[in-house]
């Protein structure tokens, strides 16, 4: 119902088109119609990734509310018994999590616990560069999802980042995602057009990262012509949630403004299979408590406000997010109120195909490694799952021979 | 004439130990040949009447934050805004008009090695005092740069120093002082990240002014075990023994290579940077690797950095970034490219090469592109017959060559100026350093 009609589409785009049809060169009307001809087919599985940057601690995201070595480890970052939100098995979700127990009580929550990779590094950049490269033994410069992009088709539209620098994890050997700041790409019009298609044309004479430069301009005329008209319309309601002056009772953030713009695009049938958005902060070496309440309470607001935009689109089966952050805290805390770089932590999928439950064992208290919560699962496990399951494509050529497969699907 | 192997490396060395030509300069360094061009870049001279003509800016210990809601806050914050804007404008102002571009672009690297970000720390003064710091050692000893960074109150509140003590130290600096200041990822166990935490507390810091003191009743005087070596250290011995180490030169001459030939390829074993770092000389190492074959490898491509790229036009065009109408139009658009002068996105610094190659940053940069041009001086081109403006614009650049790609797109628009320059520093030949 509102995937935008071909009518719709052109109508919308008609200034940009207008603007290159003069273009000798032209090739927007061809990528236009293209992404008129090839809206994403209803059903399509869609991954949305959100990147919790900082290390977010897992310890006080599904808290063991009922083990006093919790309250005793940590007694100034502990909460309070009562203001969390029991999910089972002495499990608890962090006080700002109101919406996320929500969907967890919906069954659309799968939470795996105890995640991480064999010897888990303690720096933010190396181990989120394993997250995000989907190797934890070598060192590779591509992300999983970027060789995921290597594996389909060239569409600049398939994989799409929100945010102005684009983050590994959608980093190709051949190629790689889309970079979308909020508000959208507004491309020159006119002679500038013309000449920024030249001047961004392939030439046999470019080095690697001038032809990567050239593409990136390409990129611009070619995702924003699909992109810019789609951005002026209203985002999809939120069903479930109250409107209070004229505007959804859900908070405001930068997370929820990206996931309003995926909730427009994909609403819209924009032909993208995987979506990456972000939130910082996590780095909670000081004054923890309070300040990690108010950033899950963003991640569980602005998800629950998603999954309830896409119940007014006919995609709300078709989409599953994932959360995670490239480590887990220190089980004891530091004379900062806050806590050091740790080990393992949980990673949230959630979505109506989503099996909801606990995945993976919660890490013991009392069997510390080194003081740091043990590994239970291997995050290549979600990956593959995700590989084969949701994006249908063949695991072992992005994670190498892995097994390991977390079954956190509906089975159909 | 030159031929192109020497425009690249001429171009190289202009763009990456400087930030890139004034009108006349490429062409003058052409004459000078390679040889000649390299030792005039490495040379610091005694005084740099461009960078001392510059007015430091006004920036002050603005005291305590007042209480909420009480009058004293708004001129507080309009203070604090002010400053921050003032630090800034002054730094790019410094970066555009040195007449000698090495101690700058050395500032800008070891900014983005002790990568500290205002956003934590809100006050101008400690990040000012902390950049005078970087320049200061910018082509020093590094053990002397790294005992004055230890002592550095930006840095210590950055990463919670301020915070750490004997009862519960914070790992926050002690892991990335081994980490990304000094040895390298995994050069040293989780045992050593916790023992240097504790020789690391007692440090405090006034976080408006920066200043720092040290409280013996916090710090941790008992000997630890810090790679292998048992012995009671401070932050000063702590810092020294790490210098010291075979991997402190392994690391530093890592990161140099990566921000100043490529971020893709190795570091060579046997690199002549690390064995002129060896007595910890960074002026040393530096020239070692403004003088190694890698400067000339067609394969050490890399991408300028909007900063780059920005100050750069500035010195082409004879621009005062502070001068700019509006500055806050320019952190605008410094702030879209996602790169703004301390304010690196973490301790790690700012990313390299393609993070700088999306569709998002393509908009921006036509968008600030043309913004600047209204504001610079063109007539380098504007007083060339349009016959040779495209080639001398090259020169006028510091671009080594034009694709026939590119100079058919500069074709189309010879006769518009603005336009015409708007594509050259769009074109992936200027935005990569080839």
């Amino acid at each position: 119902m509102d995937t935008i009609s071909r009518r719709k589409f052109l109508k919308l785009t008609g200034g940009a088109i207008a603007a290159g049809a003069a273009a000798p060169l032209l090739s927007i009307t061809e990528i236009a119609e293209a992404a008129i001809n090839r809206p994403l087919a209803l059903g399509t599985p869609i991954v949305v990734v959100v990147t919790l940057y900082g290390g977010n601690d897992g310890l006080n995201t599904v808290i063991p509310y009922k083990d006093p070595i919790y309250y005793s480890s940590r007694p100034d970052i502990s909460y309070a018994a009562n203001t969390m939100l029991p999910i089972g098995e002495d499990l608890a979700l962090n006080p700002g999590m109101a919406g996320m127990k929500t969907l967890w009580d919906q069954k659309k929550v799968a939470i795996v616990r105890g995640v991480g990779y064999p010897n888990p590094d303690h720096s933010h950049f190396s181990s989120m560069a394993i997250w995000q490269s989907g190797s934890p033994v070598s060192h590779v410069s591509t992300g999983w999802l970027g060789r995921y992009i290597d594996s389909q088709p060239e569409d600049p539209m398939l994989a799409i980042s929100l945010g102005s620098v684009l983050p590994p994890l959608l980093a190709g050997a051949k190629r790689s995602g889309s970079a979308l700041p909020l508000g959208g790409l507004v491309v020159p019009t006119g002679n500038l057009a013309i000449d920024c298609q030249k001047l961004s044309k392939v030439s046999n004479r470019d080095s690697k990262l001038m032809a990567a430069a050239a593409t990136s301009m390409r990129n611009l005329f070619s995702v924003s012509t699909q992109v810019a008209p789609v951005l002026k319309l209203p985002a999809p309601a939120a069903v479930d949630l109250p409107t209070v002056n004229g505007g959804n009772a859900g908070g405001d953030s930068n997370l929820s403004q990206q996931l309003d713009v995926v909730a427009k695009l994909i609403a819209a049938g924009s032909p993208t299979k995987v979506w990456s958005v972000s939130l910082g902060g996590f780095d909670t070496h000081a004054d923890e408590a309070n300040a990690q309440a108010e950033l899950l309470g963003v991640v569980s607001k602005s998800i629950y406000k998603f999954m309830s935009q896409m119940k007014s689109t006919n995609r709300a089966s078709d989409v599953t997010i994932m959360v995670y952050s490239e480590f887990g805290r220190r089980v004891k805390g530091n004379a900062s109120q806050g806590t050091d770089h740790g080990t393992s932590g949980p990673v949230f999928l959630i979505g109506e195909k989503v099996k909801g439950g606990f995945y993976g064992d919660q890490p013991s208290l009392t069997k510390l490694v080194d003081g740091d919560l043990a590994v239970t699962t291997d995050f290549r496990d979600i990956y593959g799952t995700v590989l084969e399951s949701i994006l249908k494509t063949p695991a072992e050529k992005i994670l190498g021979n892995w097994s390991g497969r977390t079954n956190f699907l509906l089975d159909k | 004439m030159a031929t192109i192997s020497e425009r690249v490396e001429i171009a190289r060395l202009s763009h990456r130990f400087g930030f890139g030509p004034r009108p006349g300069e490429f062409a003058s360094a052409l004459k000078m040949g390679v040889s000649g061009y390299r030792s005039q870049t490495l040379t610091v001279p005694q005084i740099d009447i461009g960078a001392s003509a510059i007015k430091e800016p006004e920036i002050t210990d603005l005291g305590k934050r007042p209480a909420p809601n009480t009058p004293e806050v708004i001129p507080f914050a309009q203070a604090m805004r002010f400053q921050s804007q003032q630090l800034l404008l002054w730094w790019l102002d410094r970066m555009a008009l040195s007449d000698h571009g090495l101690t700058e672009r050395m500032t800008w690297f070891w900014h983005g090695h002790w990568a500290t970000s205002i956003g934590k720390i809100n006050y101008a003064m400690p990040m000012y005092l902390q950049n005078k710091t970087l320049r200061t050692h910018s082509l020093g000893n590094f053990k002397e740069m790294a005992r004055a960074m230890i002592n550095d109150g930006a840095l210590q509140y950055w990463l919670d120093g301020n915070n750490s003590t004997i009862k519960a130290p914070n790992e926050n600096l002690s892991r990335e002082l081994m980490e990304l200041f000094i040895l390298g990822v995994n050069r040293y166990s989780e045992d050593d990240v916790k023992a240097l935490a504790r020789a690391l507390t007692g440090y405090q810091v006034t976080n408006s002014s920066g200043t720092l003191t040290f409280n013996i009743k916090r710090h941790d005087a008992n000997p630890i075990t810090l790679l292998g070596t048992t012995a009671a250290f401070d932050g000063q011995s702590a810092s020294d023994f790490l210098v010291v180490r075979e991997d402190c030169a392994t690391f530093i001459a890592e990161r140099l290579w990566y921000r100043f030939v490529s971020s893709t390829e190795p570091l060579p074993n046997n690199s002549s940077i690390k064995s002129a770092f060896a007595d910890r000389n960074i002026a040393s190492a530096v020239k070692a690797m403004a003088s190694d074959g890698a400067m000339s490898d067609a394969k050490n491509e890399m991408v300028r950095a909007p900063v780059e790229w920005f100050i750069s036009l500035c010195r082409a065009l004879n621009i005062t970034p502070s001068k700019l109408s509006t500055p806050a139009q320019l952190i605008s658009y410094l702030d879209k490219l996602s790169q703004t002068p301390f304010s690196p996105p973490n301790v790690g610094g700012w990313p390299a090469d393609e993070a700088w190659l999306s569709s998002a940053s393509a908009q921006y940069r036509i968008a600030f592109g043309k913004w600047i041009l209204k504001q610079g001086d063109l007539s380098p081109i504007t007083t060339l017959p349009q016959s040779s403006r495209i080639a001398k614009t090259a020169d006028w650049l510091g671009v080594a060559e034009w694709s026939p790609r590119t100079q058919g797109a500069l074709r189309n628009a010879v006769g518009d100026p603005e336009e015409f320059v708007l594509l050259a520093i769009c074109s992936p030949e200027y935005l990569v350093s080839a």
